[in-house]
């Protein structure tokens, strides 16, 4: 098992070399002259030039990328051409948005969709399994962000409820809540369909083994049997896409975040592109790719101790 | 042909997906050659009218019939999502084919590289790319058909590498056959039903990745009428005009529901024990 991780460790870090390095050619080669993007085509010559000195475009490509290499190791990522600041001070501020609300969405996520699959899998073939699964086919079909607007519609302009937007802060923790909860809920609506149909697959896999057989003929109680017996081992796949979905519903919240106006990661992202702030944008992606890798290499870890039988390599 | 069609019409939820593909197809083909209004009539006068018998979507921000442009609206996501998939399939199958005919380092490299692609949020990828190739549907279409590349990559690969431990194919290279020959005529053909309910799959992916990149102004670029893009718009106004939020939403969510439900019809009647991938 120690070699299996060592190797999914040694696999997601030459990745991520991989992954700079194509972030690097993105932003800082395919353009052009990354000073001209920053500034636009009508800049005076004599700016560009000060910009390219200040931001080391002058230099080598080679320095360029060791220097932003270095950089990232050292947990100094520059300063943001737009906002004047520190990108990593720029990037924690905003992350106290995202996270929050990617962790509301995949809790909530985790406790409509289980009890859903599970009823799903209890009803298999019958009208309440279908339900489950018209409502899962409808759940991935629905564009989170179009949901939101909808919700919007319903609960911050109809009904008045919820703020439609913007964020206070977190001077005052429940009213922070209170503005993350439309967001989280459309964050979550694909979610849930997806964890839905693995809880529900997963189950019907458990329920067809010897073990929940005997408890049945031992006479256990439905509820026993299916919370009991046949949940806790369906919960190691739904743990691993439980754990994937977690890497990109932080990348999701960007367009969330715009619905609602949250000045998180994703609005940074999005602004930065309107700014042509490069210096930004390459560092958001590159730590959003490092989530993703990182939460792999948890599900993976988590994945070999629920389910200690040897892996096959795919 | 005559058993799918019986069993096709048994089976409701690929009934109801192919019923709602010939709508979205039909809309956009009929907005070819005929729309209640020209989509880009501006109505000064009209603007955001609530649905009327002249306008019977009302009308937008500048006065424009919005179920015309919903109408025209269709024919951007159509173009846009197919020749994603379409460029998307064609990389993905030639690499995957490659990747299961010749094995070795060709395929660890080629696994590897996907591994890269998947890696990186697939959003912020597009969001990239199209930032810094400018904001337009080709850009769009770019962006949406590199994350198809793996993903047909992946299926066609997992799908051929079975085929290739076959016995009918085990003959043909006994007889001598070459690798590209065997691919072309007995392995691509074997796996093409999993590569259709795939590309149906995709397509709808596809739909919606394009739908939110013109949502967050990264797609087709006004005038050219697009579902996201009057999302965004609607978004502005939602207080004066609420139904406006509703319409191309609405047409998003039928699309992408249609193929969903056509995509998994497809794959219960040509082979039940397929697995797809679902990448968004």
């Amino acid at each position: 098992m120690l070699e299996f991780l060592s190797r999914r460790l040694a696999a997601a870090l030459v990745t991520l070399a991989l992954a700079t390095v194509v972030v690097f050619a993105v932003v800082e080669v395919l353009p052009g002259d990354p000073a001209l993007v920053m500034l636009g085509t009508d800049a005076r010559p004599d700016t560009l030039a000060a910009l390219r000195a200040s931001y080391g475009f002058d230099q080598p490509l080679a320095v360029r990328y060791l220097h932003w290499i270095g950089g990232l190791l050292t947990f100094d990522l520059g300063s943001s051409h737009a906002y004047g600041t520190s990108v990593a001070k720029l990037i924690g501020d905003r992350l106290q948005v995202t996270l929050p609300l990617a962790a509301l969405a995949l809790a909530w996520a985790m406790l409509v969709a289980i009890p859903l699959g599970v009823f799903a899998a209890w009803k298999h073939g019958r009208p309440g399994d279908w339900g489950v699964m018209g409502f899962t086919q409808i759940g991935i079909s629905v564009p989170n962000f179009w949901f939101g607007i909808v919700l919007v519609l319903l609960f911050a302009v109809t009904w008045q409820l919820f703020p439609a937007g913007g964020f206070p802060g977190w001077q005052d923790p429940l009213k922070s809540a209170h503005a993350l909860v439309l967001p989280a809920l459309s964050l979550s609506l694909g979610e849930i369909a997806i964890l839905a149909r693995v809880t529900r697959s997963a189950m019907l896999d458990t329920l067809r083994e010897d073990y929940v057989r005997t408890a049945r003929a031992k006479g256990a109680p439905e509820r026993t049997v299916l919370f009991r017996h046949a949940l806790r081992n369906a919960l190691i796949p739904v743990t691993t896409v439980a754990g994937l979905i977690a890497g990109f519903l932080v990348a999701g919240a960007v367009i969330i975040e715009s619905v609602f106006r949250l000045p998180g990661v994703g609005q940074l992202v999005y602004d930065s592109i309107n700014n042509r702030d490069l210096v930004v944008i390459k560092n958001v992606v590159i730590l959003f790719t490092i989530l993703v890798l990182a939460v792999n290499l948890l599900v993976d870890l988590a994945y070999a101790f629920l389910d200690p039988r040897p892996r096959v390599r795919t | 042909m005559k058993r799918f069609l019986a069993r096709a019409s048994r089976h409701v939820g690929f009934q109801v997906g192919a019923v709602l593909l010939l709508l979205f197809v039909g809309t956009a083909l009929v907005s070819l050659l005929w729309t209640p209004h020209a989509v880009d009539e501006l109505q000064m006068r009209a603007k955001l009218m609530p649905s009327s018998a002249a306008y019977p979507l009302g009308t937008d921000h500048l006065g424009r019939d919005v179920l015309s442009r919903i109408m025209v609206g269709a024919q951007t996501s159509i173009a846009v999502g197919l020749i994603a998939v379409v460029i998307g399939m064609t990389a993905g199958v030639a690499l995957g084919a490659w990747a299961a005919a010749r094995g070795g380092w060709v395929d660890e490299a080629l696994s590897r590289t996907s591994d890269l692609i998947f890696a990186f949020p697939a959003v912020l990828i597009a969001i990239l790319i199209t930032s810094v190739l400018g904001a337009s549907a080709e850009n769009a279409i770019l962006a949406i058909a590199i994350f198809n590349i793996p993903v047909f990559g992946r299926v066609t690969r997992g799908a051929a590498l079975a085929m290739w431990s076959r016995d009918f194919v085990r003959a043909a290279t006994a007889m001598g056959q070459g690798p590209l020959g065997i691919t072309v005529r007995h392995v691509l053909p074997n796996i093409a039903s999993v590569l259709i309910v795939q590309a149906t799959i995709q397509f709808a992916v596809a739909i919606l990745a394009e739908a939110g990149l013109s949502y967050l102004g990264l797609g087709a670029q006004p005038p050219v009428p697009s579902w996201g893009r009057m999302l965004r718009d609607a978004q502005t106004y939602i207080f004066q005009a609420p139904e406006l939020a509703i319409w191309p939403g609405l047409a998003i969510a039928l699309a992408v529901l249609g193929l969903n439900m056509l995509g998994d019809g497809l794959r219960d009647l040509l082979d039940p024990r397929l697995r797809l991938l679902r990448v968004g």
